[in-house]
Formats: structure tokens, C-alpha cells, sequence
């Protein structure tokens, strides 16, 4: 296969290449608009922590709108989840080790109350998850009614969202560089290429084909220089924070499950055509509690992640966090029809939106002019989808 | 083959009734379906003919009568002990998951794990490929990619892809519910030619349709169901025109080789 061929050949996949330009096109645009600044070391940083809980909550709404379902409840939950962390740590003093694990159980056992709502008494998760969101609301206002805000003095929590990996005293590879991002970036491209090698001799040896040699090593050539450009911007601040590396984990978490593992398999198949799936002797219902459960113990993460930003619960934390959460789902390819959407994808969407709300914000776009420019985004990626999908 | 094996029928059904509410779905109907044949099973809406074969898939719990598989009791209570038996349906509305691809497809619900973690169990991506493209050839399924989104295929292919999923696993049985309907002139033949090629392979097929010319196409007997009842149970050795006529009477209630039988 030539090399031309082998392009032609992947065009049936503009799909997922679209929300990679998109993003190509307005890191760009935002960079030159801004004379660098948006891509300066700090300001990135501050967009990944800024866009991390979003991005976690992202990835477990794609697995919901995967399964054909919804959930809103998942803002105003993260916001009291995130109160339930520093009344805890505040309030009934338990260390940190202690309250992580409160919180994250309170958030799965959330989700299975939504799931057995949807799943065993059968009602539409719209109506739900609704239900959830008033009710959350209405817990955030009674847990934090006595005080107010509550501000967060436990330095470990505040880490997760503000702080940045140590890094080594006395090794200096750049001056003012952070050395252990570097090498974390550097070993991330090795382990990189060398799975990508490994697949591809693997699948060669199955005598299944390949990508062309130099389609491939363009391909990872692509993607080494993208790692390598986001670990170089961000060695040069402060690191990698805390946050990144939660959201990373998460990513490669989900990212392995959904692809590689018979659940994430059957997550697909529900979402596909559940009448299939259940012939086929896949159980609808645990597969919905399972997503169910994973979105609950997600919003957990967000909450923790959110409230250690902030440093401090408030009255109203998590407001319209489960909107921008299900838009960034729906920016990263996910359709409402169910049974499409990608973990990376939904990451992907959640960075489009901040690096939207970022970018404007230091050209000092009238906040009015913002909404309206995301909603066209928003609804752009989607028309792109719909249109890339019908035309088989 | 070995006469004992030919004595003993893969499938027989005795007695079979079942109805819903005050509706009498299957009046006691007997069925047989020998090893290494193609039964055609036909009737008008309502005869009782996918009421049966929900039955033997395990679907529908019969009120009466009993089911033998190869000769031994064979007691279901669901799909999932129908296909442990080696009983497969494909079903009419296809059963296909359109978002995956036909690798996928093939082995949706069975996959192959290469480690083992419960519901977290990896799964072997390669081999589930190989033996897709495997089965695909053998029965001469002409798809250019086993990784190809079923969405992307034709009718008469994604038919395929649900007639080789019901032969992937060793099936005793494999029913088919309708399978040319809503496929094109083309297809039709298509799925006609795997059938031959499946009987060709040793496999024991029941085939509900209502096209006759399909049913002649590729059965070696015809059972003809009318309200709930068998009417015809024979070898098929007429011509096709007179076939069809003959079909029809049974199916209309003209003729009836089972009415002293019958109990109503």
C-alpha cells in the first residue's frame, strides 16, 4: 500500500481526526491572538487544573451517554461531595487518608441510588437525575447552612488541586526546568513507542495488516512531538500538578477498561442495541449500574478535585458542572443515539471548551460573546459528527 | 456417519403446548429435526411457528410436553441454557450490535480473555480476529474486513455476520428466524448460499420464513403450522409450482394431515 493510499484509507476516520484539528486550530489561533501568552507555561498549567474536574467528570458522563442515559445530578453531587471532604476534614478531624475514601464510597453509593433508579424501577434517566440534582442542591445548602463557606486548611487536600509534583533537589538537566516532568514526559514517548512496536509486531505475527512503515513512524513521530511539546510547556512553570496526574490516571484507567476489557466491551454493546446484548446474555441492568456507579465515584473525584482548588466548600459549589461536563462529552464525539464516544475523546472535548473559556478571558471577551461562542462550538462539533456519520 | 447418530434426532419436541391467557398458542405440536438437516418450518401470522421456536431457544417456558436434545431431556428456562445446549437463534430483527464491529459481533457476549479478572478480564483482541476471519471463510462469507463496523455493511452481510455468530461455538442447532425478509434480490441469494454451505458442513438447521421459494430453495422437509397445530410434516420432492400450491392449501386450512389428532 502506498502512502497516498494509506491516507485515502483513513479517511473514514476524520471523525476522530476532527476534534484534533479543532483543538490544533484553536491552540493556535489563541496563541497568535494572544502574542503567546495562551501557550506560556503558566497559563497552561493553570488551564489543566482549571479544566481537570471537568475533564474527570467528563469521562464518566461519555460512559453514561455511551449506555444511552443521562445524568445531571452530577454537578450539585460533586459540589457535596466536595462539602462532606471539608466538614470532615474540618469539622469531625479525620486525616486525609480518611476522608478520601469517605468520599469516594458516599460518591459510588450516590450513583447506585441513581442507577437503581433507572435500572430496577425504570425510570428515564432525564427525570432521575433531575430528581438528583434538586436533591443534591438542596443537601449542599443544608451541610454548609451552619457555616458558610468553609474554607480548607489541610495542606495535603489543597495539594491535589493546587500543588505540583516535587521535583529533585540538586538535579539540573535545563536550568529552571523541572526535571522530574521531563523525564516523566521522556519516559511517557519511550513507553509510548515501544507499546506501539510491540502491538504492531504482535499483529503482524496474527498476519493481520498494519499501517505502512512510514505511516507509522509518522504516527508516532505525531504523537512523541505532541507529549514532548505539552511536558517541555509544562517543566517550564511548576511541573506536572497533582491534578494532572489524578486526571492522567484516570484517563489511562478508563481508556484501558473501555477498550480492552470484556466489560468495556459490553458498555459498547448495551449502548449499540441493548436488545442484542441481553439476547446475547450481557445483563443490561448491572451494566447500567456499573456505569452508574463509576459516573458516582467520578463526581467524587471532581468534587475532591474542586474543592481543593478552591481551597473551600461553598454554598453553591458544582453549579452547571454536570452541563459542561455533557457538553464536553458531546464536543468529544459521544452521540446521543448512544453506543459512540471515547474516553479520550471526551478529554479532548473538555480541553476544546476550557482552551474556549481560557483563550477568551485573557483577550478580554465580553462574557456574553463567550457563551455564545462556545454554544456554536458546541453545536458545530456536533453538526461535523452528525454530517461525518451519515455519509457512509 | 454413524446409523446410532442418525436413529436419535438432534431435536425432538412432544407434546408441546403453550398459551397466553386465554389464547392457545401451540396446541400440542411434535417436531423432529434430524442431524445434518434443513427444516423448513412455514405457516400464516399467528400459526404458532415462532412461538415454537421461542420455545426451543429457551425464550418461552412450553405449559406442557418435553424437549429432547440428542436424545436426553433438555429442561430451559432461558436463552442463555439454550445455547449451553448448543441451541443458537438468529433472530429476525438480527440481534447485531452496529456501533461494534463483526469481530465484536461475532463474539458479543462470549469473548475470548487472555487474562482472567472477572468482569474486568482482558480480552484477546488477535485471536477473536483470527477465528471471526476464520469462520468467515469457512463459510465462504464474503466481508473485506473482519474489523469493520457492522453499520458500514449491507443487509445481506450483516445477516451473515449473524448467521456466523450463531455457528461460532460448536452449535447443534442453529434456528433462523426469517432470514431473507427485508433483504434485497441479491442478498437473499447470498444468505441462501451460506445456508447450503452450512448444511454442506454437517449443521442441523430449522428455517422460519414466510418466502416460499426460500424454504424450497434449500430445506429437505417442511412442517406447515396453522393455528397452533401441525398440519404437514414431509419430504420435499414435488416441483416448485406445485410446492407452493400444495403449501398453501395446508397453510389456508384446505388440507390438514393431522386433523383426527387434533384437540381443540
Amino acid at each position: 500500500m502506498s502512502f497516498k493510499e494509506a491516507l485515502k484509507d483513513q479517511r473514514h476516520n476524520i471523525r476522530d481526526y476532527g476534534m484534533y484539528i479543532a483543538f490544533v486550530v484553536i491552540v493556535v489561533f489563541f496563541t497568535i491572538a494572544t502574542k503567546g501568552l495562551f501557550v506560556s507555561s503558566r497559563n497552561i498549567g493553570n488551564l489543566v487544573n482549571a479544566t481537570s474536574y471537568i475533564a474527570v467528570l467528563a469521562v464518566g458522563m461519555t460512559l453514561v451517554i455511551v449506555i444511552r442515559h443521562i445524568d445531571l445530578s452530577v454537578g450539585y453531587l460533586a459540589g457535596t461531595l466536595g462539602a462532606v471532604a471539608a466538614i470532615a476534614l474540618k469539622y469531625w478531624d479525620l486525616p486525609v487518608y480518611a476522608t478520601i475514601p469517605l468520599v469516594l464510597a458516599l460518591g459510588i453509593l450516590a450513583g447506585l441510588v441513581t442507577a437503581f433508579l433507572v435500572a430496577q424501577m425504570g425510570i428515564p434517566a432525564f427525570v432521575a437525575t433531575l430528581a438528583g440534582w434538586l436533591f443534591y442542591q438542596g443537601l449542599l445548602q443544608l451541610v454548609t447552612r451552619g457555616t458558610g463557606t468553609i474554607i480548607i486548611e489541610n495542606d495535603v487536600f489543597n495539594a491535589m488541586g493546587n500543588g505540583f509534583i516535587p521535583d529533585l533537589p540538586g538535579v539540573v538537566i535545563v536550568p529552571g526546568v523541572h526535571t522530574v516532568t521531563l523525564l516523566l514526559g521522556l519516559l511517557a514517548i519511550i513507553l509510548y513507542i515501544a507499546g506501539e512496536i510491540r502491538n504492531r509486531k504482535k499483529t503482524q505475527s496474527y498476519n493481520f495488516e498494519v499501517l505502512p512503515m512510514n505511516m507509522f513512524i509518522l504516527k508516532l513521530a505525531f504523537v512523541s512531538l505532541i507529549i514532548a511539546g505539552i511536558t517541555w510547556v509544562l517543566a517550564g512553570y511548576r511541573g506536572l500538578s497533582w491534578a494532572a496526574v489524578i486526571l492522567i490516571v484516570v484517563v489511562l484507567i478508563y481508556s484501558y477498561i473501555t477498550s480492552r476489557t470484556v466489560v468495556g466491551r459490553h458498555i459498547y454493546a448495551v449502548g449499540g442495541n441493548p436488545e442484542a446484548a441481553e439476547l446475547n446474555g450481557i445483563s443490561v441492568k448491572k451494566i447500567t449500574f456499573l456505569v452508574f456507579g463509576s459516573m458516582g465515584f467520578l463526581t467524587a473525584v471532581a468534587g475532591i478535585l474542586y474543592a481543593s482548588w478552591l481551597r473551600s466548600a461553598t454554598t453553591i459549589a458544582g453549579r452547571g458542572m454536570e452541563l459542561d461536563a455533557i457538553a464536553a462529552a458531546f464536543v468529544g464525539g459521544a452521540a446521543v443515539s448512544g453506543g459512540v464516544g471515547k474516553v479520550t475523546g471526551s478529554i479532548l472535548g473538555a480541553l476544546v471548551m476550557a482552551s474556549l473559556t481560557n483563550g477568551m478571558n485573557l483577550l478580554g471577551w465580553d462574557i456574553s460573546i463567550q457563551y455564545m461562542v462556545r454554544a456554536l462550538v458546541l453545536a458545530g462539533a456536533v453538526i461535523f459528527d452528525v454530517a461525518t456519520r451519515r455519509r457512509k | 456417519m454413524q446409523p446410532v447418530a442418525e436413529a436419535v434426532p438432534v431435536v425432538e419436541m412432544r407434546n408441546i403446548k403453550k398459551s397466553f391467557a386465554a389464547v392457545h398458542a401451540l396446541r400440542g405440536v411434535d417436531l423432529v429435526l434430524n442431524h445434518n438437516e434443513v427444516l423448513g418450518l412455514v405457516g400464516d401470522n399467528a400459526a404458532g411457528k415462532s412461538t415454537l421456536m421461542k420455545v426451543l431457544s429457551g425464550a418461552y417456558i412450553p405449559d406442557e410436553g418435553e424437549i429432547l436434545i440428542e436424545g436426553k431431556n433438555a429442561h430451559m428456562t432461558d436463552p442463555l441454557d439454550a445455547r449451553r445446549l448448543g441451541i443458537e437463534m438468529v433472530y429476525q430483527d438480527l440481534a447485531i450490535a452496529n456501533n461494534l464491529d463483526v469481530t465484536a459481533n461475532v463474539f458479543l457476549g462470549r469473548e475470548a480473555v487472555s487474562t482472567h479478572l472477572g468482569p474486568f478480564s482482558v480480552m484477546d483482541s488477535r485471536k477473536m480476529e483470527q477465528e471471526a476471519q476464520r469462520l468467515l471463510n469457512r463459510l465462504k462469507i464474503a466481508i473485506p474486513s473482519v474489523r469493520l463496523m457492522v453499520e458500514r455493511l449491507s443487509g445481506g452481510q450483516r445477516q451473515a455476520v449473524a448467521i456466523a455468530r450463531a455457528t461460532a461455538f460448536n452449535s447443534k442447532v442453529i434456528i433462523m428466524d426469517e432470514p431473507t425478509a427485508a433483504l434485497s434480490v441479491a442478498a437473499i441469494s447470498q444468505v441462501l448460499d451460506i445456508i447450503r454451505e452450512l448444511k454442506a458442513q454437517g449443521a442441523s438447521i430449522i428455517i422460519i420464513s414466510h418466502r416460499l421459494e426460500d424454504v424450497f430453495g434449500v430445506s429437505d422437509r417442511l412442517v406447515v403450522m396453522r393455528q397452533g397445530r401441525k398440519v404437514r410434516d414431509a419430504r420435499i420432492d414435488e416441483g416448485i409450482d406445485e410446492f407452493r400450491e400444495r403449501v398453501v392449501a395446508y397453510m389456508i386450512g384446505a388440507r390438514d394431515d393431522f386433523a383426527e389428532a387434533a384437540v381443540v
